[in-house]
């Protein structure tokens, strides 16, 4: 599937610049999931769709793909944003999650839950992303992958 | 037997509901691709979620997200929001699901070589 | 501080089920001391919860500090307490007694594979402690995922079992949550202290007995009850030989757990003089089930699959011990549960062992080789004696009170049929014991591989927990009593 990387140098040119546009409009519904529909499910998946096309587009050399295949080895850092975020509020002294006791000075309560979902949403999206390319890059066949993910 | 008919008109979900997850029921059990059994099982998932959020209609009623500007907010005016929270994690899960089950069908087409499943049980023999 | 144990209990596993993928990143020999670090660590915690739960009543977490019914809850009862401890410890034990290089096995996946089994115990333990619906259900799915995946880790013939379990339990997460989704439609809470008040005066509602059945058929399908096990036998025999114990012992018996509560504690059925009829579809299929288990298993060459079928008649016992609607019933239905649990894990270990270090699975192999390994055959003789229900072991004070709990409800067929299992189960474990203890055989003798050292820790002190189980019984019943003693029965 990611054998080499497309032929036609419009898809090439076009995906350069479709990328980042993709990318920004995932922070975009990221952070403003706070007030309309959006959050950090649906940030997370587009932001794994503008990486998958990179690879699919650029092919197996390419430093897109050789850096997504980094970070998609480093499979656990979205939920340790959340689990982080969690026990820091253990930490503040109250329950798990309950944001109104993290520590940080100078936000009144109903701002600190707000912050705490927002951290970890981000959390969620970037744990998508890297779930949505690992799926990608273990169901493919690349050179010098197969099995060795399982 | 009249009433009763008229009670499912009433409520078009169950209907909705009941088709979506006899379908992919019958497709899960019948056909015999492995990928075409993962379409009925994604049916069924897909028909509980939709009951699920669909608990939570009101009448004239609008979509949960508070709209600015307004002081006083009347839980009337917007649809249940507990639903939806559980069919965005429903949907979740699922999607895991989806996963794990093509790793396995790709590992079973890499050893195998076919994705039918009385040829794969016939050289599991 | 230490109102925070639950949840202390379950960020263990997962954190270091997180943290599994960079901490192997370069060298996966760091996986393992990892895993069993953290499996450790939440045994020790959970003997702390189980102290605090017996001196000083229940814990109820309220997450977020949203306070229940808005807000999700755990709820920590002795019940919780006792299982979760006999989940991290028999989690310990399986995942202790592989070798270190089990990695033929594995195929060289060994940083997902301790990272799978973290996330499955994490997943079990937040089924046993939620007091939320919808939580179980999510946490039902995590370690359900978790256990498909883990089925199919050494790849071949387990990948087809692994699907087949995958269609088979994805339907029934299926079923849960239509159950669920009904539950709400009628009552408006998910929360199970609500439902518990909510839920009786409804019960002659079409809404409330749908969504019931609907639960029922889902945990019956992911508990494998009779008729609906059939994902279980292959699961359980291409399962590779360290994964087994652990899926025995814990997944079906978590979920069974999750219906107990389910018809308990929500329904509060039983309760205030209100049997209502399910009962006696519960201990009718309960029935069925242990005997049609046991016959199933004579019939059966390989071990594995012999020890599956087993399996599945003891789920059956537990239902008619749950199924009688009285206290003696439901306690007599948990303390077997966590004697199978323990019992179940032992015999999957030993199978493993003599599987992967001799080439010994099926009944033919016993006869043909000799085995000159002590602790094996004594782990073996001590599960078998378990399993049918000799003293002083736990399976005989669990089966104990299982019939004396029918007697005294005056259900002599359920009195039969669990005389029935004994019988059957006796006859099927002596065609296994009877090769592995024969004297003066003629056979080769197999090379003396000495039994290492975490194979002799692991069959001991599970060996030790099955007759400690029987020695103390009384005094786990009497706990065990106590929890159950607030539902009014």
């Amino acid at each position: 599937m990611i054998e080499s990387r497309h032929d036609s140098v419009i898809v090439r040119r076009l995906s350069r610049g479709l990328i980042p546009l993709v990318q920004i409009f995932a922070l975009y519904i990221l952070f403003f999931g706070q007030y309309n529909p959006g959050g950090g499910f649906v940030g997370g998946v587009m932001l794994g769709t503008s990486l998958i096309l990179g690879i699919l587009v650029f092919g197996p050399t390419d430093p897109l793909t050789v850096v997504t295949k980094r970070i998609a080895e480093t499979d656990g850092v979205g939920l340790m944003i959340f689990a982080a975020v969690g026990g820091l509020c253990l930490i503040g002294g109250g329950q798990f999650l309950n944001y109104a006791e993290l520590e940080i000075p100078g936000l009144a309560a109903p701002s600190r839950r707000s912050l705490g979902i927002i951290l970890t949403q981000i959390g969620v999206a970037v744990d998508i992303a890297v779930t949505a390319v690992s799926i990608v890059f273990s169901l493919s066949v690349m050179s010098g992958n197969g099995d060795s993910h399982g | 037997m009249v009433e009763l008919v008229q009670g499912w008109l009433l409520r078009p979900n169950f209907i909705a509901f009941v088709t979506l997850f006899l379908l992919g029921l019958y497709i899960t059990v019948t056909h015999h691709n492995l990928l075409k059994k993962l379409i009925g099982l994604y049916l069924v998932q897909t028909s509980v979620i939709f009951f699920l959020v669909t608990t939570s209609a009101k009448d004239g009623a609008t979509v949960p997200i508070l709209m600015p500007g307004k002081t006083a907010i009347q839980p009337d005016a917007y649809v249940n929001p507990l639903p939806h929270v559980l069919t965005l994690t429903a949907i979740v899960v699922q999607v895991a699901t989806l996963g794990v089950s093509l790793a396995l069908v790709a590992g079973i087409y890499r050893k195998y070589g076919s994705l039918d499943e009385d040829e794969v049980l016939k050289k599991l023999e | 501080m230490s109102d925070h144990l639950p949840i202390l209990v379950f960020l263990i596993p997962f954190l270091a089920a997180i943290c599994m993928p960079l901490v192997g990143l370069n060298n996966p020999g760091r996986c393992r001391p990892l895993a069993l670090t953290a499996l450790g660590g939440m045994f020790l915690l959970s003997v702390a919860t189980l102290w605090r739960i017996l001196s000083q009543g229940a814990i109820r977490y309220a997450f977020s500090g949203w306070a229940p019914p808005t807000g999700i809850e755990w709820v920590a009862d002795e019940i919780a307490g006792i299982m979760v401890l006999v989940l991290s410890a028999l989690a310990f034990l399986s995942l202790l007694h592989t070798r270190q290089d089990a990695s033929a096995e594995l195929a060289g996946r060994t940083v997902p594979y301790h990272a799978i089994v973290l996330t499955l115990v994490s997943g079990l333990t937040g089924m046993v402690y939620s007091g939320d619906l919808f939580n179980i259900f999510v946490f039902l799915e995590i370690a359900a995922l978790s256990g498909y995946a883990l089925v199919g880790v050494s790849g071949g013939r387990a990948l087809v079992s692994a699907f087949r379990y995958l269609i088979m339990g994805s339907l029934g997460a299926s079923f849960y949550l239509l159950g669920v989704s009904y539950f709400y439609a009628a009552t408006g809470t998910l929360n199970m202290a609500d439902l518990a008040q909510r839920v009786p005066d409804l019960l002659a509602s079409k809404a409330v007995i749908g969504g019931l059945s609907f639960m029922f058929i889902g945990l019956g399908i992911k508990m494998a009850l009779m008729p609906l096990h059939g994902w279980l036998p292959d699961a359980y025999t291409d399962a590779p030989d360290a994964v087994s114990p652990l899926l025995a012992a814990l997944v079906t018996k978590v979920a069974l757990l999750a219906w107990i509560r389910i018809l308990y504690w929500v329904l509060a059925a039983g309760s205030y003089g209100m049997i209502i009829e399910i009962f006696g579809l519960l201990w009718v299929v309960g029935a069925f089930a242990s005997v049609g288990g046991a016959v199933l298993a004579l019939t059966q060459q390989d071990l594995k699959r012999r020890f599956a079928y087993g399996g599945l008649a003891h789920i059956g016992l537990i239902l008619v011990g749950v199924g009688q609607g009285t206290q003696a019933g439901v306690t007599s239905g948990l303390f077997y549960l966590i004697n199978d649990a323990v019992m179940q894990c032992l015999l999957f270990i030993m199978a493993g062992a003599i599987g992967s270090r001799y080439g010994v699975r099926t009944l033919d192999d016993l006869g043909r080789t000799r085995l000159p390994t002590p602790w094996i055959i004594t782990g073996f003789v001590v599960a078998a004696l378990s399993m049918i229900g000799l003293p002083p072991t736990g399976g005989f004070f669990g089966k104990w009170y299982i019939v004396l709990s029918a007697i005294e409800n005056e259900n002599y067929v359920a009195v039969v049929a669990v005389v029935l299992t004994t019988v059957l189960t006796m006859a099927y474990f002596i065609q296994v014991l009877e090769p592995m203890l024969r004297d003066g055989e003629t056979g080769p003798r197999s090379p003396e591989i000495e039994t290492p050292l975490q194979l002799r820790l692991s069959a001991g002190v599970l060996s030790v927990a099955i007759i400690g189980l029987g020695l103390w019984s009384d005094r786990i019943v009497q706990v065990l009593l106590h929890a159950t003693s607030r539902l009014g029965l």
